[in-house]
């Protein structure tokens, strides 16, 4: 079942087009990755799914209802949730803080809040850090610490843009950890990464976009192996 | 230990076991209200109740500036529109109307409410310093209409009360207003209720998305919070405890006209107080009224001059004391500017900040383990 | 009709000095992305600075803007040293404040020197009038609209055309690029300050024959240029021109038709339809 359907979708800023004709969609309980150079429209396709911009043309359509131009926050209560490529701490508020504010989407206890914060915290590991400031965390204790906030506002459908980036080797382990665990909890995640082994690992369909326009997709194996997208974006030795 | 060491020793264990134990902080509240209610009592000084009166009033502004500029971090340099259509909108019906304040409050209330979601449906649309700019331009009409508009507001002459009507439950007169007394208990219940609003608005989920809010705008929008509806709430109460406030001035002062209750030396007064002690907290408005109203009051007072002849520093017949005892009265409003450009440089966490600073510096320098990263301090980005 | 067109003349007469205040601003905006609450305040150091050579030198206001401009130049180049380059990281919020401190500083310090006493500076032409196409005009205005259209060509010029005046367009359009490509981002940015004040400074010479001077009247230009700047789109020095003319039109045109006293509840509220409609400014530009 298609949680998630993106159809036809374009936007344009100006007279740039930066997402043209793009169609894919997300399978309840199943990992989407979505991979691409730089530029070529994640992020855009992102924020307009989540209503930060409406698309231009086309439709997204959410467990069967259209959410084109619906504000973010409309989104959010709505079941989706996504975390920032360039990630976005509330600093001055503490990790539980930060995490009870996703939680509060869901109900107006500060209790019932704060207890939920503390499970997700205990899920990505990070509850002994429950006090600190979120200013004063290391960048992958806050990539962890956003998955945590919107695993607490109950999103059935995570974004998750580039949640590795800039992680090393064992961070990064933990976060494909996290995703695989998030999805034997039974949701469904649209994962952009550039780290093409993580994005084999995780995903159970990969769509490539190039300049804004959909280049193939299909099955980790079949997307690997499709000679245009080697060549706009793999690279030509072959990647294992 | 040195002397030195025990002292910086001191501050962190009283702050811990004040901060463990909640029962402690009411108990150290209670004392100081009961000791607020009685001061009257001791106090025969018209002045000392004066004093006390604009420490309450600076606390209340403060504390409701606070709820949109500290948590929610819009920072309305306008603030005065609401302190002035308060006063005028009380004082009007007061003394054209013969409507007792408090009923004319209730209108009051209403209009201030009329205006700051009229406000904020206009400027919340905007971001940062464009904010700020859009907060004072509203805050500039309104007083420009108030000032040309003669016939009802009596224009740049202002309103003089005749004469506030007494108070009664029944046949029994509580207060005919004519000493300081009632007023200082007013201003108190003021100040204290700003307190309690601050203090609920904290621990709340209105808190929480304020602060996300102020935090990052747009990150809180998409974790499900609807960013109009609550930066409208939050300007709502603030405004009303703002009117309240201009309402209780103007009916303690008795006069009231646009530049004193409309201009914008007022809206940077009310942001000022908030600063200086530490904006976002509950009781950095308090810690800035004790810092402003003494000074302010030393200065008009001549106080400070008088200290300068006393202390031999400065000659009272010299040209130099002639020149401070001429006009260093009508100086507080440099000082407000001074403290500003102080403050902005060298304590944007406010006082509050500052001295929590000290602290935990004073703490961390005598524990040999690295003390986890709380309170005050600022994270590797530095942001 | 001939009400209509005096009215529109001087407006715009009077909107060549607004337009001097806008450029100011919007170049400190432009190159430093600082909103300078004081900016009225330095136009009304302008102001005293002429008087006092008007009085103790009997040096005609016109002609003393050639002292003016370098005086309230270095005196621009000091704040920045001292005071705004501090800020220049810190939040939009703070920076605000701190200007309107700053403000406030400078307009009490010249109250406690000069007091509040209105002055005035009357020359044999303060009250004269010229005559062009049968509309009266004031003439200190249009000497001063006649000085400011060539201060503002220099100005053009300076940035278009010299090494300095490209290194703070650059400066201006992305600053850690410009400071990659080896310009003292820091010099630009007392440059553009200094600019920024002299250039207001001589907008307040250019008006004390026809104003009165006292130390609060900065506080109505700073609003005013914040329009006139967001108008023409912040960083604009072409916006910020047609904005002085626009806002000096419009005010002239509301005391006339409306009243006197409410003119500039009329600047305000365009200011606030801006904001809402159109917040990159009428031309749609936001850059220098």
């Amino acid at each position: 079942m298609a949680l998630l359907e993106i159809k036809h979708v374009f936007k344009f800023f100006g007279g740039l087009a930066a997402l043209s004709d793009v169609v894919c969609s997300a399978e309840q309980g199943k990992i989407l990755g979505l991979i691409g150079p730089n530029g070529s429209g994640k992020t855009t396709l992102f924020n307009c799914i989540t209503g930060y911009y409406p698309p231009s043309k086309g439709e997204v359509v959410f467990k069967g209802q259209r959410i084109n131009g619906l504000q973010p926050d409309r989104v959010c209560k709505l079941g989706m949730a996504r975390t920032w490529q360039k990630v976005r701490p509330l600093a001055k508020l503490t990790v539980l803080d930060n995490v009870m504010v996703g939680a509060l989407a869901r109900t107006n206890s500060l209790k019932v809040a704060r207890e939920a914060a503390m499970e997700q915290l205990k899920m990505v590991r990070m509850e002994r850090k429950a006090h600190y400031l979120a200013g004063s965390l290391s960048i992958g204790e806050r990539k962890k610490l956003e998955v945590a906030r919107v695993l607490a506002t109950q999103a059935e459908l995570l974004l998750l843009d580039e949640v590795m980036g800039g992680l090393n080797t064992v961070e990064s382990e933990e976060i494909i950890q996290l995703i695989l665990d998030i999805k034997k909890r039974g949701l469904t995640q649209m994962v952009i990464e550039h780290d093409m082994k993580a994005i084999m690992r995780i995903s159970d369909r990969i769509v490539v976009l190039n300049s804004g326009e959909k280049l193939a997709e299909g099955s980790p194996q079949q997307v690997v192996e499709n000679p245009a997208v080697v060549t706009a974006y793999l690279g030509d030795a072959n990647v294992a | 230990m040195t002397g030195a060491c025990h002292l910086k020793a001191l501050g962190p264990k009283v702050l811990s076991s004040l901060r463990g134990s909640p029962g402690r902080w009411w108990l150290v509240i209670a004392v100081v209200v009961a000791a607020l209610l009685a001061f009257p009592q001791t106090m025969s000084s018209p002045y000392g109740l004066h004093l006390m009166i604009l420490l309450f009033l600076s606390v209340a502004m403060g504390e409701s500036w606070n709820v949109i500029g500290g948590y929610c971090g819009q920072y309305s340099v306008g603030h005065a529109a609401y302190f002035g259509v308060g006063s005028y909108a009380t004082l009007m019906l007061l003394q054209y109307k013969h409507v007792a304040p408090w009923w004319g409050v209730w209108a009051a209330l209403v209009a201030a409410l009329v205006v700051s979601l009229l406000i904020g449906t206009i400027c919340f649309r905007l971001r940062g310093p464009y904010f700020v700019l859009a907060s004072i331009a509203v805050a500039e009409i309104i007083r420009l209409i108030v000032l040309n508009w003669k016939p009802f507001t009596n224009g740049a002459e202002g309103i003089l009360l005749a004469d506030i009507p007494a108070l009664k439950l029944g046949d029994r007169v509580i207060t005919d207003w004519l000493s300081k007394t009632p007023f200082y208990y007013l201003g108190l219940a003021l100040a204290l209720t700003t307190l309690l609003v601050n203090y609920l608005v904290q621990h709340s989920k209105l808190g929480y998305y304020l602060q996300a809010i102020r935090e990052d705008q747009d990150a809180a929008h998409s974790l499900g919070i609807n960013l109009s509806l609550y930066k409208n709430v939050a300007l709502a109460i603030s405004a009303l405890f703002t009117a309240l406030s201009g309402i209780f001035y103007g009916l303690y002062i008795g006069f009231i006209d646009p530049p004193s209750v409309l201009g914008v030396d007022l809206s940077v007064q009310m942001v000022l107080i908030c600063i200086i002690g530490g904006i976002g907290t509950n009781f950095g408005p308090v810690v800035g009224a004790l810092v402003l109203v003494p000074l302010s009051e030393a200065l008009r007072a001549n106080i400070l001059t008088k200290l300068l002849f006393a202390a031999g520093v400065v000659k009272e017949s010299s040209a130099v004391g002639g020149f401070l005892k001429e006009n260093l009265a009508h100086a507080h409003v440099l000082i407000y500017g001074i403290l500003v450009v102080v403050v902005i440089l060298f304590m944007p966490d406010g006082v509050l900040g500052f001295t929590k600073k000290l602290v935990a510096r004073g703490a961390r320098q005598l524990s040999a383990a690295p003390q986890p990263l709380v309170g005050g301090l600022r994270g590797p980005t530095g942001d | 009709m001939r009400v209509f067109l005096q009215s529109a003349a001087s407006g715009i007469l009077i909107g060549g000095v607004y337009a001097l205040v806008g450029i100011g601003l919007t170049i400190i905006y432009g190159v430093m992305r600082v909103i300078n609450f004081a900016h009225g305040e330095l136009l009304m150091v302008g102001m005293y600075l002429t008087w006092i050579i008007f009085t103790w030198l009997g040096v005609d206001p016109i002609v003393s803007v050639a002292l003016v401009i370098p005086l309230t130049f270095l005196f621009g180049a000091f704040l920045q040293k001292s005071l705004i380059n501090r800020v220049l990281n810190a939040l939009p919020q703070n920076q605000i404040l701190l200007t309107i401190g700053l403000g406030l500083i400078i307009s009490n310090v010249v109250m406690l020197i000069f007091t509040s006493d209105y002055k005035i500076i009357t020359t044999s032409y303060s009250s004269s009038t010229l005559n062009f196409a049968g509309l009266r005009l004031s003439t200190p205005l249009a000497i001063s609209l006649a000085i400011t259209s060539a201060i503002t060509t220099i100005l053009y010029l300076f940035l278009l055309k010299t090494d300095t005046g490209q290194a703070i367009r650059a400066t201006a359009q992305d600053r850690d690029a410009a400071q990659l490509m080896g310009i003292n981002v820091k010099r630009m940015s007392v440059l553009a300050f200094g600019i920024g004040t002299a250039l207001a400074g001589t907008a307040g010479a250019l008006v004390s024959p026809t104003y009165y001077i006292f130390p609060q009247v900065g506080g109505a230009f700073t609003l005013k240029a914040f329009v006139i700047v967001v108008l023409g789109g912040m960083g604009s020095v072409v916006g910020a021109t047609l904005g002085g003319i626009v806002i000096g039109v419009t005010e002239s045109l509301a005391a006339v038709y409306i009243s006197s006293g409410m003119k500039e509840v009329f600047v305000y509220v365009l200011f606030l339809l801006v904001l809402l409609f159109k917040p990159s400014g009428l031309l749609g530009r936001s850059r220098m």
